[in-house]
């Protein structure tokens, strides 16, 4: 009994941060500093907690609930991109005072909720752990200061996601009634015999269908560009990172269901990862605001990721992993800029990033590298991902893939080069006073740098990590 | 690994430099410049000891350092010198030298602009050092996108729309490399990036035939291999003066570095394949290039197309596969660099003092400023290729190759030759004779501190022009067992 306690220490931990906000949303008034200072404090000791917990392994509840180093990671990095975003809130400016502590509430919850996710391998508590982490996040999106501007937003979002959720239960329905069972361990054994009737083929792909809208692939894509420009800057920043982790763990689950047996799987898998590598970076280029360059430049990474995970075994899972970690970084550098330099709360576009270099030259710098990974440019951590993730589609024969790949690459470094240019050329219109960065945020800064760099030069550790984590899945 | 990682030091030299700048507070100019100074001397004088202990007799892979790095790839921390890329070092550590040295009386952003210029050496040094393939493309792309920061920021003419065409076009090649290396590991068994240990499984003749096409595409972009030269002319008008040197005095030769080195090394008979197509377009890019050249009126331009010619040479070099083509590709890599450094810093020097390059504005320079003038007219008699200057040998050498082995491109070559020497003489009659020019009369010649990295380099071209067995044993002890292997 006190095993199973340890095995599920991260999701009580975050169960019990939750409830202290849930009770602290009751009271009137409170300092927003003190809000967030508090949930930087849970979010860091919660990092800790699961750090420790990382190299538990065993089942729970019936079964329904799998800890293993594939789980342990995502949880680790799910905890990492809670207290991130945390960290950079600046005092939420972009949200309404009152609802601070419901902000925080439910950033817990959907912390909680994506946690159990990575960890579920039972169709139901897939599901159940899903919709809990979807709902928190719809109740995040139309927090915001002036949400009569962006009201669509929510409403879309909200509808959108229900549809996915349909789908995804109509599949996983599918699945049942071809295996009559629900645990994806017993699925595994008998889909490959089911491969040659449709039913299992829809049901898999409709379940991978309501995933993909949480990874935000094309043509799952839709409401991406319109949720980041229209959440406050820290939700934005939290589904562009932490909850990408979570959908990025379910769909490597969910694949690795299949065991490498199903042709049209990979053909489907294959046709969604060229359209979302090709049609994210195409339609970047022509953004004008920060978010929704990163919304499409979000696509065009489901596809990078996608392409590991096609590969259908271990070296192609460990390669995603990697690209979701490295992601994970690159997008939280970027994200944590934008919510420094608009403090208040207000959507950046990328010409009010001219001049950026002489505001503050950290920051600027902290931009380019990870836009720089975001491209691929090595070596940062981003370049070492691409290179393991094409490494995988090659070694299973699609080097034309690669090619298509990076010649995506360098799309996408056009519009990553026209921020950078932005950030380190343009003059701005009127001149604008130097940005102050408080010490913490200066020494996050060179945290991430030389962590994209680390990451990038000495990926020995991290890949080992990540093929035993990989591993784990079978 | 025995000893002092020497290798590893001089690539070191250039990351400790971009450490120890980024360190310096921006306001403080000069100490960044002799902080820049100081790492860029250490790197040349590392190189010159390498240069001088290396045995030619012995040849092969000398001072190798070679650990394992991840394992599960494969890849190594694989460093070596041998007579291909010992040239380039030299290269590259005189170039850097001379370039820090001629950018001394920059003020505009100067800490920045130092830092990138080491970055980008930085890759240049790990390229030409690396016999693993992962880190040879690591450093390969290192060395690129410095380029558009230092081109957009400190460029001249059409910088912005010069640097992304660069960036662009450089990264569209290396679109190509990355799958090709990934393919060679992945034919090779997936265990292992060492260059020679691939070299040593070989691979099949499809293979190597797709390969080679994929390597040599990827990297003839960034060797201005027509057609996919129209990104260089551009940007090397675009850049700043020791971007212009460093880009295409050393930059350029890393594609044909590439292609020598991963493309020739893996797939021989590769190459063997599609030999004819890299000599037909090595011939088109000589005679293009001259051609182009004769009508430009601005002088940087009149440099980028005749080194998209002086490559063109490179490439007809490598195709020959023979002894004395390829010593001749390598020494003429080394050559051209010298050279269009030296044209690129004393056109700089013109630019900053007069600002314009048009030819038909300058006119009767050698009145205004004898020195300047000396230092282009000299560039432009080795860029001929003048006896008794080092690109004279390696022009000789890939002749008689080209002859011998494809007739017609050779005498088309030549006839490109004789081409850029009339447009390069023209240049020089109409920029450094006839009427002078008074709007620039009062324009100081050179200080004697500015004239120094030219000196250097004309000492360069002039002391492998004399003596070509220096550089040319060094070349032959890798070249020989090299075509031998073929």
């Amino acid at each position: 009994m006190m095993n199973d306690f340890i095995l599920f220490l991260p999701e009580f931990y975050f169960t019990i941060a939750a409830l202290i906000y849930f009770g602290l949303s009751l009271k009137k008034t409170s300092e927003p500093w003190a809000l967030q200072k508090w949930a930087l404090t849970l979010a860091g000791i919660g990092l800790i907690v699961t750090v420790a917990a990382s190299r538990q392994q065993g089942m729970l509840f019936f079964d329904c609930y799998r800890v293993d180093l594939f789980s342990q990671v995502f949880k680790v990095l799910l905890a990492m991109g809670t207290f991130w975003i945390i960290f950079s809130s600046s005092e939420l400016r972009g949200i309404d005072g009152r609802q601070h502590a419901e902000y925080y509430f439910l950033m817990f919850i959907c912390t909680l909720a994506m946690m159990m996710l990575v960890s579920s391998v039972e169709l139901l508590t897939i599901y159940v752990a899903i919709e809990l982490s979807s709902y928190s996040l719809y109740l995040m999106v139309p927090m915001r200061r002036n949400a009569d501007e962006f009201s669509e937003t929510g409403v879309k979002y909200f509808m959108i996601g229900v549809t996915a959720s349909a789908m995804m239960l109509f599949g996983i329905s599918l699945l049942f009634g071809a295996t009559h069972t629900t645990y994806v361990s017993q699925i595994i054994t008998k889909l490959p015999a089911l491969f040659g009737q449709p039913v299992a083929i829809v049901g898999l792909v409709l379940a991978l269908a309501g995933f993909f809208f949480k990874l935000a692939v094309f043509p799952f894509h839709i409401w991406a560009p319109d949720v980041y420009q229209g959440s406050a800057n820290q939700v934005t920043a939290y589904i562009a990172t932490a909850s990408k982790m979570a959908a990025a763990a379910l769909i490597i689950r969910f694949s690795a269901l299949s065991m490498g047996a199903s042709h049209e799987l990979v053909n489907f898998l294959i046709v969604i990862c060229v359209l979302s590598m090709t049609f994210g970076n195409l339609v970047a280029i022509i953004q004008k605001d920060i978010k929704r360059l990163l919304a499409y430049s979000s696509i065009a990474h489901a596809g990078y990721m996608l392409m590991g995970i096609l590969a259908l075994d271990g070296r192609g899972y460990a390669a995603a992993i990697y690209y979701a970690m490295a992601y994970l970084v690159m997008n939280y550098a970027c994200f944590m800029v934008i919510m420094k330099i608009a403090d208040d709360g207000h959507n950046l576009q990328i010409k009010e990033l001219a001049g950026l270099h002489k505001r503050s030259p950290l920051l600027a710098m902290t931009l380019m590298m990870g836009l720089f990974g975001l491209a691929g440019i090595p070596p940062t951590a981003g370049f070492t991902g691409k290179f393991l993730v094409f490494a995988a589609a090659v070694e299973k024969g699609y080097l034309w893939l690669a090619i298509v790949g990076m010649i995506n690459a360098t799309i996408s470094l056009y519009y990553y080069l026209i921020v950078i240019k932005a950030a380190y050329l343009l003059k701005p219109v009127q001149e604008l006073p130097a940005i102050r960065i408080d010490r913490w945020t200066h020494a996050m800064s060179l945290i991430l740098v030389a962590l994209m760099v680390y990451l990038g030069v000495f990926p020995d550790q991290f890949v080992n990590i990540t093929e035993a984590a990989a591993k784990s899945l079978f | 690994m025995t000893g002092f990682p020497i290798l590893t030091a001089i690539l070191m030299s250039t990351v400790f430099g971009l450490l120890t700048i980024l360190l310096i507070p921006p306001e403080r100019t000069k100490l960044v410049k002799q902080v820049s100074m100081f790492w860029a001397t250490v790197g040349l004088i590392l190189t010159l000891w390498l240069y001088f202990n290396f045995d030619h007799s012995k040849g092969g892979l000398q001072f190798v350092e070679r650990v394992l790095w991840v394992k599960s790839l494969g890849i190594y921390w694989f460093h070596g010198v041998d007579g291909i890329n010992m040239p380039m070092l030299l290269l590259t550590a005189v170039v850097l030298f001379t370039g820090v040295w001629t950018m001394w009386e920059l003020e505009y952003r100067a800490k920045e602009f130092f830092a990138l210029m080491f970055l980008l050496v930085a890759g240049v040094y790990g390229m030409f050092l690396s016999m693993d393939l992962f880190w040879m493309f690591v450093w390969y792309d290192v060395s690129l996108f410095p380029m558009y920061p230092l081109i957009s920021i400190w460029g001249g003419t059409r910088k912005e729309y010069g640097a992304m065409k660069l960036t662009l076009y450089l990264l569209a090649g290396s679109a190509l490399i990355l799958p090709a290396i990934i393919y060679a590991w992945v034919q090779g068994g997936a265990i292992t990036f060492d260059l020679f240990e691939l070299q040593k499984i070989g691979f099949s003749l499809l293979d190597q035939k797709i390969l080679f096409v994929m390597l040599y595409l990827g990297f003839g972009i960034l060797a201005a291999v027509w057609p996919f030269h129209t990104w260089s002319p551009v940007g090397h008008v675009a850049a700043p003066t020791a971007v212009s040197m460093i880009h295409a005095g050393v930059l350029m030769k890393l594609g044909a570095y590439g292609i020598l080195r991963i493309g020739m090394t893996l797939c021989p008979q590769g190459l063997g394949y599609w030999s004819d197509l890299m000599a037909l377009l090595a011939c088109i890019g000589i005679v293009y290039g001259a051609l182009v050249g004769l009508a430009q009126t601005d002088l940087k331009y009149v440099i980028g197309y005749s080194s998209v010619s002086h490559m063109g040479m490179v490439g007809l070099g490598l195709a020959t596969m023979t002894v004395s083509g390829i010593n001749g590709a390598v020494f003429q890599m080394f050559a051209h660099g010298v050279m269009t450094a030296l044209f690129f810093s004393s056109v700089g020097y013109i630019y900053d003092r007069t600002h314009t390059k048009m030819i038909p504005e300058l006119g009767g320079m050698s009145k205004t400023m004898p020195i300047a003038s000396a230092f282009f007219i000299i560039a432009a008699l080795a860029g001929i290729g003048v006896p008794l200057m080092a690109s004279f040998w390696a022009e000789l050498l890939v002749f008689i190759a080209a002859v011998q082995v494809f007739p017609v491109g050779g005498i088309f070559a030549m006839v490109g030759l004789i081409i850029s020497a009339l447009f390069m003489l023209r240049v020089v009659q109409r920029t450094f004779y006839g009427e002078r020019n008074e709007k620039f009369g009062h324009i100081p010649d050179v200080s004697p501190f500015l004239a120094v990295p030219r000196i250097i380099l004309i000492g360069v071209i002039l002391f492998f022009g004399f003596f070509p067995k220096v550089m040319l044993d060094v070349i032959q002890s890798a070249v020989i067992p090299f075509v031998g292997s073929f």
